[in-house]
């Protein structure tokens, strides 16, 4: 009884604290997801910008092949506290242990996702140059704008399964205080 | 004999000059342009397209409506003109119409064989070509392994051979190499029509010829803007540059040997009708870039060459403001249907 009457207030320290993080973790995961929806937005407009120099038909569905590698993944892993954690590996730099399941790192939205050939070329090659060799600067702009968004994608994953990991043990703190309370009580 | 434009011109071509001139009264002014700005989706656009020369273009189309389609409807109108004028045209003018339709040959050649290069069927990328760029050998282009290939076997008919002189090679088509091949035949191309224009001489070398060499000038400046960064070399890239504009011979070597913008803006300093135009470019997010300059002033010739008579330049004039007109409505779609409104207004008005 008295080690049950002892636990309850640093219960209740350890739930303000996990509150907290929690919180934390919320305005995290706005701002980056704001950030994320800025990135695509400025990345769309420039491809319709580099539409505007090059012609319609330059810069569409025509200049990609419809069956693409992936040129960067998502490797996962999951660690004790069941908590898991996104990282996105680019094509040729992967280490053994770093692979994990292979999914698309964007799902195939029209427009300029990453690709190489088959892994037996040495190097990835880069979408830029589906579009030719003398490609204006908007539609450089739109790739950089796309690969911080791809950054970002990865990091609110791994924010997300942190917020939901936060909120179930919270959940299971308050539980374990209200067995308490009454019997305290 | 003595200048007879006046005098013979209507006489073959007179009709056809009055058309486009109707045509041309037809193009969207700044009241249209204000409207389309303020509509909110695209259904709303095609609205107030109805109350323009397009009319009810876009009629057959099923909902919901694609900025895409909406560029092919008006570019089929273009075409549909274009022809017109073309069937009904006399010599020199047909050959003018020919030399006009070489450059969306050029791009439909390009478009057919990276199509290749991505493993596309033939009949996908046949839908997308520029239909003023037509030709029947079309089909056979993406079966070509060497620029030696492409031209013996598919082009020697047809208007391009010409210009296929300087980009005979037995490299294999890759990227680099297409778009080497894409440059080097612009760059006949355009020469081959300088040329022709200076020598029909009259009104029709008056008007044509400044237009033809801002445009190499354009192409040389673009060019090395765009190379910054490439695997392209400098050695290369000097064969790219077209012969026939002001830049020629000096400021092609010296824009050779640019590295980067600064040292391009230095070369057009050197030139009063460039310098303007690289000082107007800003660099912050509402700024204009380069390309918007050299497209204003695109616009600027060409809407002056209508204030002369008894010239071919006019056709050439419309067909170029049609295109921008298509550029201008196809940015403000894609803005509208992207609801991004900040740069809605960076369109080039015409009228």
């Amino acid at each position: 009884m008295w080690a049950e009457a002892m636990a309850a207030p640093d219960l209740r320290a350890q739930l303000d604290s996990l509150l907290l993080q929690l919180l934390g973790d919320l305005e995290e995961l706005e701002a980056k997801r704001a950030a994320l929806n800025a990135r695509v937005e400025e990345g769309w407009l420039s491809l319709s910008k580099a539409r505007y120099n090059m012609g319609a038909k330059s810069v569409g569905p025509l200049q990609y092949a419809s069956r693409m590698e992936p040129q960067v993944r998502v490797g996962t892993s999951e660690a004790q506290d069941a908590l898991q954690k996104f990282w996105l590996v680019r094509a040729g730099t992967q280490t053994p242990e770093e692979v994990g399941p292979r999914e698309a790192a964007l799902r195939r939205r029209k427009g300029l996702t990453r690709t190489p050939e088959p892994d037996p070329s040495p190097a990835p090659q880069d979408p830029l140059n589906w579009f030719g060799i003398l490609v204006p600067h908007s539609l450089r702009q739109a790739q950089a704008s796309f690969r911080e968004g791809l950054q970002l994608a990865a990091d609110m994953a791994s924010l997300q399964s942190r917020i939901n990991e936060g909120r179930s043990q919270v959940r299971g703190l308050q539980e374990k205080l209200k067995q308490l309370e009454p019997r305290a009580a | 004999m003595l200048e007879g434009a006046e005098l013979c011109f209507n006489v073959d071509h007179g009709y056809l000059e009055g058309l486009v001139r109707g045509c041309k009264a037809g193009l969207l002014t700044q009241q249209d342009y204000v409207n389309l700005v303020q509509c909110e989706t695209l259904e709303d656009l095609k609205i107030h397209l109805q109350t323009t020369d397009y009319g009810n273009f876009l009629a057959n189309q099923t909902s919901p409506l694609a900025v895409s389609t909406i560029d092919t409807e008006m570019r089929k109108k273009l075409c549909r003109e274009f022809e017109y004028f073309r069937n009904h045209s006399l010599e020199p003018l047909s050959t003018f119409f020919t030399y006009m339709t070489c450059s969306y040959m050029i791009d439909n050649v390009i478009l057919l064989m990276n199509g290749a290069l991505q493993k596309k069927s033939v009949k996908e990328m046949l839908v997308k070509c520029h239909p003023l760029g037509r030709f029947t050998e079309m089909e056979a282009v993406n079966i070509a392994e060497t620029p030696s290939d492409l031209f013996n076997a598919i082009l020697v008919e047809t208007p391009l051979a010409p210009f296929f002189q300087d980009c005979m090679s037995e490299n294999t088509l890759d990227e680099l190499n297409i778009e080497i091949l894409r440059n080097k035949l612009y760059k006949s191309y355009i020469e081959a029509f300088y040329k022709f224009c200076k020598n029909h001489g009259d009104v029709t070398a008056e008007i044509m010829c400044p237009i033809l060499e801002f445009e190499a000038d354009r192409r040389a400046f673009i060019i090395t803007l765009n190379s910054f960064g490439t695997e392209l070399s400098k050695e290369d890239r000097e064969t790219l540059y077209p012969t026939c504009g002001k830049l020629y011979p000096e400021g092609l070597r010296l824009l050779a040997q640019a590295e980067d913008f600064e040292q391009m803006k230095r070369v057009a300093d050197h030139y009063g009708v460039y310098k303007p135009l690289f000082e107007a470019v800003g660099d912050g997010s509402g700024a204009k870039t380069l390309e918007d300059m050299f497209y204003e002033r695109e616009v600027q010739m060409n809407v002056l060459a209508f204030n002369r008579q008894f010239h071919y330049g006019v056709f050439y004039a419309y067909t170029k403001l049609k295109e921008q007109e298509m550029r201008n409505v196809v940015w403000i779609a894609e803005c509208i249907s992207q609801r991004h409104r900040a740069k809605i207004n960076s369109y080039i008005p015409i009228l």
